[in-house]
């Protein structure tokens, strides 16, 4: 197999699971690799959305597990890269209409053609969560500062090992700088002390998050976004390249400098 | 300024209180003892011990202690007395 199957989960809700796949891939993709992004929230499409890539769904991922489409027919090519896809989840299925093997079958073939395949795990710990994970050999976990998160967060890592999936990663989203300095939000450390798991970055909160999918456009290719930069440099470090972990939402004065040029 | 007066007297800061509840919580969920576990193992614990000792059977208590790399079982319980020989069960 050449490529590499990565699932990000999270156990809670809209920590920014389909946001960081988005980035993630678009960035894998910037890089000249061939990468493919499923959206496993069956139910709970949003991955086409956020990508720009409603208006062109014609087959979903349950129509491929069933037969009923090749699996080409069913993969969208990004607006941008021609070397990026996505493969929609079904809107009017349920999540039990997919088996974990299905999945790993699924996940096996597409390594064999594309350098990453990224899979947007839905919330929870059911069936989905079991679909989403099955065929992955690398998991990223995303939370945010918030109690609630982090607990969901480390119900996910012990489910995660439980299913003999170690190569496990942080990624802790909408990180308040501000906040955190005043002592009014778990720090990085803090988050890291308490999980316990490898940090792969940080991404600080930031209102592009919400205009880049309003428009379907992924933060990335705006490089005036800091929170964009953010997911660029966690997307060079999965893919092995050695970028230092200081961007825990700080930044220099050429930092910002360079920011406004670009904005 | 009010939360600035309320720190100076001693009122610690969020992100501290987070950390320190979160601590407690994933202990909890890891080790996945709930509290009714919890009570049988206290039960039990006195059970045994009553056989040596006689015991305060209102003040057994039975904690989850964190220390940096280990997670503790600590157990309190105050004794009136201590048998001369071992009960024969």
């Amino acid at each position: 197999m050449a490529g590499k199957t990565i699932v990000v989960t999270s156990g809670k809700g809209g920590v920014g699971k389909t946001t960081t796949v988005a980035n993630i891939g678009t960035t894998l993709a910037k890089k000249k690799y061939s990468v493919v992004l499923i959206d496993a929230d069956i139910g709970l499409r949003n991955l086409d959305v956020v990508m720009g890539l409603e208006n062109r769904i014609v087959y979903n991922l349950v129509d491929i597990i069933e037969g009923k489409c090749r699996m080409q027919q069913a993969m969208i090519r990004d607006r941008k890269l021609a070397n990026l896809y996505i493969i929609p989840a079904a809107q009017t299925r349920e999540k039990n209409a997919v088996q974990p093997e299905q999945m790993k079958t699924l996940c096996a073939e597409l390594m064999e053609e594309f350098d990453f395949v990224l899979i947007d795990c839905p919330a929870g710990i059911e069936q989905g969560f079991k679909n989403a994970v099955a065929g992955a050999q690398t998991a990223l976990v995303v939370t945010t500062p918030e109690v609630s998160a982090i607990r969901d967060a480390d119900r996910v890592i012990g489910l995660l090992e439980a299913a003999m999936l170690h190569d496990i990663h942080l990624i802790i989203n909408r990180l308040n700088q501000k906040m955190v300095k005043k002592g009014d939000m778990m720090s990085t450390q803090d988050i890291v002390g308490l999980l316990a798991v490898p940090l792969l970055g940080v991404v600080p909160e930031s209102e592009d998050v919400v205009v880049s999918t309003n428009r379907g456009i992924p933060l990335v290719h705006d490089r005036g976004s800091r929170a964009g930069v953010a997911f660029q440099r966690i997307a060079a470090r999965l893919n092995g390249e050695n970028v230092p972990l200081d961007d825990n939402g700080a930044e220099g004065f050429f930092g910002r400098m360079k920011r406004f040029i670009w904005s | 300024m009010l939360k600035a007066i309320r720190r100076f007297f001693g009122e610690r800061a969020s992100g501290e209180v987070a950390r320190k509840r979160m601590q407690v919580v994933l202990m909890h969920d890891r080790v996945d003892l709930t509290p009714d576990i919890m009570e049988a193992l206290k039960n039990d614990i006195l059970a045994v011990l009553s056989r040596y000792m006689e015991i305060d059977n209102k003040t057994i208590r039975v904690d989850l202690e964190k220390g940096k790399e280990y997670t503790a079982l600590v157990s309190n319980v105050h004794i009136k007395r201590v048998y001369r020989r071992a009960a024969t069960s």
